[in-house]
């Protein structure tokens, strides 16, 4: 069976095609435009790439804070529940889930077999979100690519006291005036983005197997952050940002007319 | 007896002088990266337009979010108890108090003796302060004194901004403002938004109805409007809002001043 999933961000669109078992195909977008159209558009072009015919695809699963705007989709899932189910696929161990987006964080519970059993989110604060990452590349000069293993090699990490994305800039802006280094800076910025995405992991209990999915996943520097933290290991899958496209493509293999979340 | 009170904010740094108790001088400027340096720039720029000396002053006490690295103070005092102490020198029968300033938010209760009785404070989260008007006014490129009087020309319905963050709300304007949403609609919405967010604050310490508004944002008339509605209040204003920490600072001094000179040296 073929199954696809597309997950439908604040900021990107990514796209998985599955045979069984196996990822045929992936490919990650940046929103430009509407997003019923933007969704279609990365969906035509994965296909492309890969030489699969919409007609061989058994059916199409969207998730994501846009899901419901796309029209080629024959359902759509939770964030939640795709995380979940992705995380599982990629580390069968996987028992808790933390996802950190542009806009927002969540953490999932979930059993042996991959099913959600509990979940706490953040999408009201921009503390903890990619976008502050974004924010603060762009005030250092730093490409978002380099952000972590520049943070690495912080002597003197800088303590950021603001909970608020806004005021922790001015802070951010303090410091520049002051020399502070570009990594001790971004060094600090992980230990704070790392707090507020802890406490949210709090709120369901972090239990082994933890998997960091999402685009922040890529950022080293937040994820050696988050482990000394929590003062455990963590899995990263090889293509965070696809997990929730993964999930999608996965639930997409259930019968039709499965519980809908 | 001269003495002087120094509100060093997020924002701006004031500062007072009282001869006698009464205002001789005062001045608002902006604070910038060092808040030593913006302490005394707002002294001598108070100084400056009195033909008092320095050392006429014979006491300071410092307030605000850059209180304790005020070189010259003698003292420092909470901006709570400031923000009441110089409210309630501008309006002695005054209960509650709202102080906007430009990175928190503060609702103070105080007895008739201008005493804190209770207080709560939003200094966490930038949405529902200045700050937050302040990012969206440059996002529009409206100047940050135009934001009131803008906003209440908000005549074809004030633009809803569903997102309680600063930094989501941004994406949200922008979206609107390439849709055509007029500026004023989208001010309105921004104003009505800091007026709610007030409103909870105030709702927890209890409202009376007579209510102090300082602090920066009091200049705003589009939020003070919409404050006034939503709590069927009307509001004292100062002639200068932005002094009232500092003044309660100076009134701490003479205090002070007046203390010592009875227990003797």
């Amino acid at each position: 069976m073929v199954t696809a999933g597309i997950d439908i961000g604040h900021e990107s669109v990514s796209v998985v095609v599955l045979d069984d078992d196996a990822i045929l195909g992936h490919a990650t977008f940046v929103i430009s435009g509407e997003v019923g159209a933007t969704a279609r558009l990365a969906f035509e072009r994965t296909l492309d790439r890969l030489g699969i015919a919409r007609a061989s695809i058994d059916r199409i699963f969207a998730t994501g804070v846009a899901r419901e705007n796309v029209a080629l989709a024959d359902g759509h899932r939770t964030q939640m529940l795709s995380h979940a189910r992705g995380a599982h696929w990629w580390f069968p161990g996987a028992r808790t889930v933390i996802d950190v987006g542009a806009e927002g964080s969540r953490a999932m519970r979930c059993d042996a077999s991959g099913h959600l059993t509990n979940f706490a989110l953040n999408d009201k604060c921009a503390s903890g979100s990619g976008v502050f990452l974004e924010t603060v590349a762009g005030m250092l000069d730093v490409p978002l690519a380099d952000m972590g293993a520049l943070s690495l090699r912080a002597p003197r990490p800088v303590v950021l006291t603001s909970t608020c994305a806004v005021f922790a800039e001015s802070e951010i802006v303090a410091e520049i005036h002051r020399g502070t280094s570009t990594e001790d800076i971004l060094r600090g910025v992980n230990e704070s983005m790392v707090s507020k995405i802890a406490a949210i992991g709090r709120r369901v209990g972090i239990v082994p197997d933890v998997v960091l999915t999402g685009g922040v996943a890529r950022n080293v520097g937040v994820v050696q952050a988050l482990r000394e933290l929590l003062e455990m290991d963590l899995a990263v899958p090889e293509h965070p940002e696809i997990t929730g496209a993964l999930g999608a493509a996965l639930l997409a293999r259930e019968p039709a007319g499965a519980a809908r979340a | 007896m001269i003495v002087c009170g120094i509100d060093v904010g997020a924002r701006t740094a004031k500062a007072v002088v009282l001869a006698d108790g009464e205002i001789a001088a005062h001045s608002v400027i902006r604070t910038g990266p060092q808040s030593a340096a913006a302490a005394v720039a707002a002294f001598e720029a108070a100084m400056a337009t009195t033909s008092l000396r320095r050392e006429d002053v014979e006491f300071t006490v410092a307030t605000g979010y850059g209180r304790v690295v005020v070189p010259f103070a003698q003292r420092n005092v909470t901006e709570i108890a400031c923000h009441a102490r110089g409210s309630h020198h501008f309006f002695p029968e005054v209960r509650t108090i709202l102080d906007m300033g430009g990175q928190d938010c503060k609702a103070i209760r105080c007895d008739e003796t201008g005493k804190v009785t209770n207080f709560l404070m939003n200094d966490k989260c930038a949405a529902g302060t200045g700050r937050s008007l302040e990012v969206m006014a440059s996002l529009l490129q409206v100047r940050l004194e135009d934001v009131g009087p803008l906003s209440l020309e908000a005549n074809d319905g004030l633009a809803k901004i569903s997102n309680t963050c600063v930094v989501f709300a941004k994406s949200e304007v922008l979206a609107l403002a390439r849709q055509g949403v007029p500026t004023r609609d989208i001010l309105g919405g921004l104003c009505d938004g800091v007026a709610d967010r007030v409103k909870r604050l105030l709702r927890g310490v209890g409202v009376e109805e007579d209510f102090v508004i300082s602090g920066g944002i009091s200049k705003n008339v589009g939020v003070v409007r919409r404050i006034e509605q939503k709590l069927g209040v009307t509001s004292h204003i100062c002639f200068e809002p932005q002094i009232v920490g500092a003044v309660g600072a100076a009134l701490f001094a003479q205090a002070f001043l007046e203390r010592k000179a009875s227990t003797g040296p």
